[in-house]
């Protein structure tokens, strides 16, 4: 039972990047220059026309693997919360201004120059900004820093609470995964406008960001040679991880192959996979691990709540499933199977 | 979860009428409805996160009890966030009429969502589905939990509160308009639909009140002492209007009381005994004259209003409504939402020390986190700021629906 809860917490997650994700990435992509005010507007639109219907929706995953982490995994909760409380903070901000940034941007009836102006920089400003931050936490998640709960009191409140996140490392983290959210969504734009220069200007993006990937891997790579443990070392533990990251890289050519083919759908179907690789070596480096504490790793199965609880928690997820899935199914087929010619009416 | 349904009773107008201005009205509240639910969709992220970011202490235990009708809400949220995607960007793209049922979808599964977030924190009052031994939950039941004894009367009071306050507070926003005489049709249409929500959920809320009042004297004496400044335990208790509870001595001073009516209230009888603050140890009183005062404003306003659907349903059958009435309805419009945050200051302060009631104190639930006090300002200037910009943005909404209004007049009287 545990196991169906732990695919929930790992299914949850890939979706929040693959769906969550790109919607952070559409941010970053606004703060970026444009040739023309006429395509600058043209993609705010875009933006607007491809992320409104969805990105709620998108959004309610992070919810999803809160609510099993404190109701299924609550000593994981707990100590995650507490101990990494200055970053998650930074990332609500983050999560508020650009939600209602977003909305506001949207239905503001006076769509004065100005003001949509203000809206998209605090809009792309905060998407980049939580989307470091949300880097900063996965790349802490594995360093083996995070004080158990007891051990918090003992130690000072900096080395509790500051210095697990606060170095070098988490922060290429940072950066990694801003890339890889600027990417999902340059490609997941490409086929959102009918507009043949934005489109150039999105496929132009998606080739300088998979390289930004590439680098910002590399660079994770390095930093992580300063850690405790360096991921060359970690990765040699797990073949499996090693060969997920491999089909990742591989999986480049056949991006490029449907880029250059315009092919818009297996270009998404080529991103969402390689970014599913690099979360699932990711994945495997970490799980069955809860949390890796100062004291060692914790896995799932020792913190995980009382049978009672996980069976209510997965009956609620099954059920959930059954209700989430086809709705989720029947919203994109609303709005994503005609967007192609709807997009730039 | 309450604007969707005024939302959705304009758009069946308009499917009906084909009224240009029901239209307008529901393509207005939309809007309305997509900023306040794009902020409580965020919102509701930093809630969550925050159980865990200000009480890890109590989340370690009550996690895996009360954590199920979160792990429903989060269904009923999922839900939510996909109907309001439908009904947003639906016009044109799928049938009216199931177009309009994403709409009522939105305000359904809103709800649902609250009936479930109040359920868990009625556990908080009313904790159930557990033993507690040596400082630790055991033999959990989380269906017990959830169906603790106060989330009954919890649910039904918080939900009616909601469609009042909401209510109340649109018609007041469009009694101010239609008094400034600028599309007098159409606001007093939306008028009357918000108002009707409003005005049966305050008709129904004394009984809702005497219902949870009854509860909570059955298992949170502290608490209906402390709302109610009754220092002794006493048969034919009083009730106490008003006045300035002093702790020190325990007494009321300047208060009006009715004999025997809190008696009523608590037991439906005029002679039982009421538990007053003398039966709780002086270590578990909560603070008396907060939740006191808060409890006074909470029924206070709840009067005010019942008395105000009163006499909106004397006044719907006539021609023309009087002028004081609509100012009223503006004086009303903050009045709902008052009552709200001061109903959940005497339950969250009135439910001190415990943050679970007998079993686990507040104090030892916070986080060992320090400088919590920038964490409250930090999000108090954020929230500030919000509430200032979604002001400032439908009131940009109105008068951009007035212009367009003004635009299409000329055409129609033509």
């Amino acid at each position: 039972m545990t196991h169906i809860l732990i695919f929930f917490i790992g299914a949850s997650l890939l979706l929040y990047v693959l769906l969550g994700g790109s919607d952070y990435g559409a941010g970053i992509l606004e703060l970026l220059s444009m040739r023309s005010k006429k395509l600058r507007r043209e993609q705010t639109r875009a933006i607007n026309h491809a992320m409104g219907p969805v990105w709620e929706a998108n959004h309610v995953w992070l919810i999803l693997i809160v609510v099993i982490l404190f109701m299924g995994f609550p000593l994981a909760f707990t100590t995650l919360m507490t101990a990494l409380h200055a970053p998650l903070l930074a990332l609500l901000v983050g999560i508020v201004v650009r939600g209602a940034t977003f909305s506001f941007r949207h239905y503001d009836p006076v769509q004065d120059e100005k003001t949509q102006r203000v809206y998209t920089i605090l809009f792309g400003g905060s998407s980049l900004w939580t989307a470091m931050w949300l880097g900063i936490i996965a790349g802490t998640l594995n360093r083996g820093t995070i004080p158990l709960a007891r051990a918090a009191g003992e130690v000072g409140a900096v080395d509790a609470y500051i210095l697990p996140w606060l170095d070098l490392y988490p922060f290429c983290v940072g950066l990694f995964v801003t890339c890889i959210f600027a990417f999902l969504a340059s490609v997941y734009m490409v086929g959102e406008t009918k507009e043949p220069e934005l489109r150039n200007v999105f496929t132009r993006r998606a080739a300088i960001s998979n390289v930004c990937v590439f680098v910002a891997g590399g660079v994770v790579f390095l930093a992580s040679l300063l850690e405790a443990k360096s991921l060359f070392a970690l990765f040699l533990e797990r073949p499996a991880a090693i060969s997920a990251i491999v089909i990742a890289v591989l999986l480049f050519v056949a991006l490029w192959k449907f880029i250059k083919l315009r092919n818009v759908v297996f270009a998404r179907v080529v991103a969402a996979g390689q970014v599913t690789m690099i979360l699932l070596g990711w994945w495997l480096l970490y799980a069955p691990n809860a949390i890796i504490t100062t004291e060692g790793p914790v896995s799932f199965y020792e913190v995980a709540a009382p049978r009672a609880t996980q069976l209510q928690l997965m009956l609620a997820l099954l059920v959930g499933s059954c209700i989430i899935f086809p709705s989720l199914f029947f919203l994109l087929r609303v709005f994503k199977t005609r967007s192609e010619t709807g997009a730039a009416n | 979860m309450t604007m969707p349904f005024f939302m959705s009773a304009a758009h069946w107008r308009w499917l009906k009428t084909k009224d240009p201005a029901h239209l307008e009205l529901t393509k207005m509240w939309m809007r309305g409805v997509a900023i306040l639910f794009a902020v409580g969709a965020v919102s509701g992220t930093v809630v969550a996160f925050q159980l865990g970011l200000l009480w890890p202490g109590f989340m370690k235990h009550a996690g895996p009890i009360f954590g199920m009708p979160f792990s429903w809400e989060g269904s009923a949220f999922f839900v939510e966030a996909v109907a309001i995607g439908l009904f947003l960007y639906g016009w044109g793209r799928m049938k009216p009429w199931l177009h309009w049922a994403t709409g009522l979808v939105v305000g359904i599964a809103g709800f649902t969502s609250g009936i479930f977030v109040v359920a868990a924190n009625g556990w908080m009052n009313t904790p159930a589905g557990f033993d507690w031994v040596e400082g630790a939950a055991i033999n959990i039941d989380p269906v017990a939990a959830m169906f603790n004894k106060a989330w009954l009367h919890q649910t039904i009071h918080m939900q009616l509160a909601a469609l009042q306050a909401v209510g109340f507070g649109v018609a007041g926003i469009h009694a101010a308009f239609y008094l400034r005489g600028k599309a007098r049709e159409m606001h007093l249409g939306a008028l009357k639909i918000a108002l009707t929500f409003g005005a049966v959920a305050s008709l129904l809320m004394p009984f809702s009140g005497h219902f949870a009042g009854q509860r909570v004297a059955e298992y949170q004496p502290a608490k209906l002492a402390a709302a109610e400044g009754l220092f002794v335990t006493t048969t034919n208790a009083p009730l106490i209007i008003g006045g300035i509870p002093d702790v020190e001595t325990q007494t009321v001073r300047y208060a009006i009381e009715i004999p025997g009516a809190l008696s009523f209230l608590a037991h439906n009888d005029f002679n039982t005994a009421v538990t007053g603050l003398d039966q709780i140890p002086r270590e578990d009183w909560p603070p008396v004259v907060v939740t006191h005062f808060a409890f006074q404003i909470m029924v206070a306003i709840g009067g005010i209003l019942a008395l105000m659907a009163v006499l909106y349903l004397v006044f719907l059958k006539k021609k023309r409504w009087p002028g004081w009435f609509m100012k009223a309805l503006i004086i009303c419009a903050p009045l709902g939402f008052i009552a709200i945050e001061a109903g959940w200051v005497v339950t969250e302060v009135g439910r001190q020390p415990w943050i679970i009631q007998g079993v686990m104190r507040t104090k030892d639930a916070v986080t060992p986190v320090p400088g919590m006090q920038y964490h409250l300002y930090l999000l108090f200037v954020l929230y500030a700021i919000i509430t200032v910009a979604v002001v400032w943005l439908f009131k940009r909404q109105v008068r951009g629906m007035h212009k367009r209004l003004d635009d299409t007049e000329p055409s129609t009287k033509a």
